[in-house]
């Protein structure tokens, strides 16, 4: 067995292994693949609550992850925030010795939120410019009618 | 209508994220599926000689202690239950069932059906250029529960 604790390595050399196989659109296409077989939960929670939804999944996953985050709700505004100040995910992979982790691991994450989002009416943007240290932001908004 | 704020430091919590096997379970079913059986077996046997490389070098030098160590770390971790039977020549591992297929199970995730090599596959690479072998005597996929046997390669 693999543990969870060591999920993300495995998930890291997934992406190398696909890219080795089928290219970058390899990568993208599993991306796709587990927004739609995998984020079940994420899609229920924002189909029920609204960007509440947002909150109550992202609560869980990032307290079971022990991130150094802070999250922001404003129901008014339709908008919910993550600012990442120490992603556990990147934040191992960086730290990892004996192994190089994939080049664009951070890039699962517009691609798969992305795409369980938008469907559902809102638009969602991450700001990956300091991934390269553990830090990343991300916003989801509701989209203005046109 | 209100605005909500949490603020979390990694020590506040355990790292602990049981839906990650989901997610490993959702991409091995997507290996198969796309590049078939082969493709899972060999993808599990690069994780296994790129990220446990500091493993298998201690199941080369110090042999059935380091494989024993090396899961009760992991039966630790996930709170499973594993009894271990350890001779000069052989180890057992007793696994009352997995940790992974359990939460999947419960949770409602689908367990990709070459799920199983994340035992057997990773428990060979381990023991790859070692004086052990590894074997998958028993394993029931609906609970994952398993009896896995490491012993000492027959000297030619």
């Amino acid at each position: 067995m693999i543990p969870c604790t060591d999920f993300i390595p495995a998930y890291s050399e997934l992406f190398g292994y696909l890219e080795h196989r089928g290219g970058k659109q390899a990568v993208v296409g599993f991306w796709h693949y587990i927004a739609d077989n995998f984020l079940g939960n994420l899609r229920e929670l924002v189909e029920e609550h609204g960007i509440r939804g947002c909150w109550l999944y992202w609560m869980r996953t990032l307290n079971e992850e022990a991130a150094d985050f802070q999250m922001e709700l404003d129901e008014e505004t339709g908008e919910f925030r993550i600012i990442m100040y120490d992603c556990p995910s990147k934040g191992m992979l960086l730290s990892l010795t004996h192994m190089e982790p994939y080049d664009d691991y951070c890039g699962h994450c517009p691609v798969l939120y992305s795409r369980v989002l938008e469907p559902l009416g809102y638009e969602f943007t991450t700001d990956l410019s300091e991934c390269d240290r553990a830090r990343c932001s991300c916003t989801v908004r509701a989209k203005q009618n046109p | 209508m209100s605005k909500q704020v949490m603020r979390r430091q990694a020590s506040d919590n355990e790292y602990l994220h049981k839906d990650f096997h989901g997610a490993l379970s959702t991409g091995i079913d997507y290996l198969e599926k796309t590049y078939g059986e082969q493709a899972v077996i060999e993808y599990l046997r690069r994780f296994t000689d790129t990220f446990y490389a500091p493993v298998k070098r201690d199941v080369q030098e110090r042999g059935l202690p380091a494989l024993r160590e090396h899961f009760e770390r992991i039966y630790q971790i996930e709170g499973g239950q594993a009894q271990f039977e350890q001779t000069a020549d052989e180890l057992t591992v007793r696994v009352a069932a997995c940790p992974a297929v359990m939460h999947m199970r419960e949770h409602g995730y689908t367990v990709a059906r070459l799920f199983v090599e994340t035992t057997r596959t990773v428990n060979e690479a381990l023991c790859e250029g070692s004086q052990f072998t590894a074997e998958l005597l028993e394993y029931d996929e609906q609970t994952g529960r398993s009896v896995q046997r490491f012993s000492r390669r027959a000297s030619r």
